[in-house]
């Protein structure tokens, strides 16, 4: 892992093969609730992907002076100064965006992938890995939240990025919305479908059945 | 389920000729156009099915006859080809083929493919279901019942709650048909209802409480979206009544034998 080529392999490791969300579910509640449209799905991947860097390289750099009884404390009080600052700054450039988002940049704080990071990885491992492996987990969950939130606004409004892709049959186009993929299930049917589909392309994720069911047998 | 003849076939099968009556009924009055509904949604379903059999070797099931038929039926007016195809494709696929197949589903796939298109698109005027139509749904509980396709807990618990319901001054005159095709058509379905007997009346029982609640509470809604959401929420109860009986079950042997 601590080997140069392994470097790659840590950046590219978590898109797919060891991706977040779709393969140890972690982050859902945030990749649910943000992808309505591209925008917000955008912003909230930008913003927890820098936290996520920051945290992992501060946590890393004082990895030696972090006593372990409090480590949670510490780590959650760095994630937590970071997420502020990124708050702060959507609030002052992009207000409307942030209101859109309300209170899920804040949520950042307590999203499990942040802290899975910095609690399995950045703590154990020294500044370029951590950092590394930070940006491969920030960007595979974008690319998660990205393809969900590019399908739900294109079915869902006909938009993409608020441009107008397939116009609306009540606009005179011919394309009728679903509103169905503006409202949450969608999120979890898309999200199940994209686990499955991934699942299915490479299938050393999936995990062991629980139950083998019986085979029919004759009555006797 | 694997008795003698009693297999999923001959469930489905029987199921098929107990609502008959409702199918024969409603095509006298839908006609061609009704026919061609019925049509669209057999292939529909039937090429789900033989992907599934081709993919997965799942058996197809005439099940899939009985989810085309409740479709047919049920299925609001005016959705374009892609967005029938695609609702009753989520529902036939998500609802009843990924979970391995007529009986091992958890929800019925017509209620779920109903859902999607109500969430899906409001926009929609739900189809009317004719007077007698409704009255034909009594027959196919008669005979669901006598063959034991339908259990007649549900049945009777869901008329109880009815009767009470109407001896309480509720009006149920508009939307009577639409109430009591669905309570045979999906409510009464024995994969996604209640399996033990106090659960199964404990299902009707929550199935007439919410459309009493509807028809009384919910402003607008049509006769068939408000009898659809009700059959959504008792199928999602329904392995509920069966912990509980369960429950109570081993309680008593407790009490009994220590």
């Amino acid at each position: 892992m601590l080997a140069r080529e392994g470097l790659l392999a840590t950046l590219t490791g978590p898109l797919l093969e060891r991706n977040p969300v779709t393969l140890q579910i972690l982050g859902i509640c945030s990749a649910l609730a943000v992808t309505t449209s591209l925008d917000t799905a955008l912003t909230m991947s930008v913003s927890l992907t820098i936290v996520l860097v920051l945290s992992a390289a501060i946590v890393s750099l004082i990895r030696r002076h972090i006593p372990g009884t409090i480590r949670l404390i510490v780590q959650i009080v760095i994630v937590a100064s970071l997420v502020i600052v990124i708050d702060q700054v959507l609030q002052a450039y992009f207000f409307d965006i942030s209101q859109r988002l309300s209170v899920f940049v804040g949520l950042i704080t307590t999203n499990c992938l942040v802290l899975g990071r910095t609690e399995s990885f950045a703590r154990s491992n020294p500044v370029l890995p951590s950092v590394v492996d930070a940006l491969g987990n920030g960007l595979g969950y974008s690319l998660v939240l990205i393809v969900i939130a590019a399908l739900r606004e294109l079915f869902g409004a006909g938009k993409l990025l608020g441009h107008v892709v397939l116009p609306l049959a009540e606009e005179g186009g011919w394309f009728t919305p679903l509103s169905l993929m503006l409202l949450a299930p969608s999120a979890f049917f898309l999200l199940g479908g994209l686990v499955w589909a991934l699942r299915s392309v490479l299938p050393e994720q999936a995990e062991a059945p629980e139950v083998t069911p019986p085979e029919p047998q004759e009555p006797r | 389920m694997s008795r003698g003849i009693w297999d999923r076939e001959t469930v489905a099968l029987v199921l098929l000729g107990a609502i008959f009556p409702i199918a024969v009924t409603w095509l006298s009055v839908a006609g061609a156009e009704g026919l061609w509904r019925l049509v669209f949604f057999l292939v529909v379903a039937g090429i789900w099915h033989l992907v599934w059999m081709l993919a997965r070797a799942q058996p197809p099931s005439f099940a899939g006859v009985l989810t085309a038929l409740a479709l047919a039926l049920l299925a609001p007016q005016e959705l374009g080809l892609p967005a029938l195809v695609l609702s009753t494709s989520f529902g036939v696929v998500m609802a009843e083929l990924a979970f391995g197949g007529w009986g091992r589903n958890v929800l019925n796939p017509a209620v779920v493919t109903l859902a999607f298109m109500g969430f899906g698109y409001p926009a929609a005027p739900w189809p009317e279901l004719a007077v007698q139509i409704g009255w034909a749904a009594l027959p196919a509980a008669l005979i669901g019942m006598v063959f034991g396709v339908m259990a007649p807990g549900i049945l009777l618990g869901a008329a109880l709650a009815f009767g009470v319901a109407w001896l309480a001054g509720v009006d149920f005159t508009a939307s009577y048909a639409a109430i009591a095709v669905v309570l045979v058509v999906l409510v009464a379905e024995p994969v996604a209802s209640a399996a033990t007997a106090p659960g199964r009346w404990l299902n009707g029982l929550l199935y007439g409480g919410l459309v009493t609640l509807f028809v009384v509470a919910w402003e607008g809604a049509a006769p068939v979206q408000l009898a659809v959401s009700a059959a959504l929420f008792t199928s999602l109860a329904a392995p509920l009544f069966d912990e509980i009986a369960i429950g109570l079950w081993v309680l008593k042997r407790k009490k009994r034998h220590g």
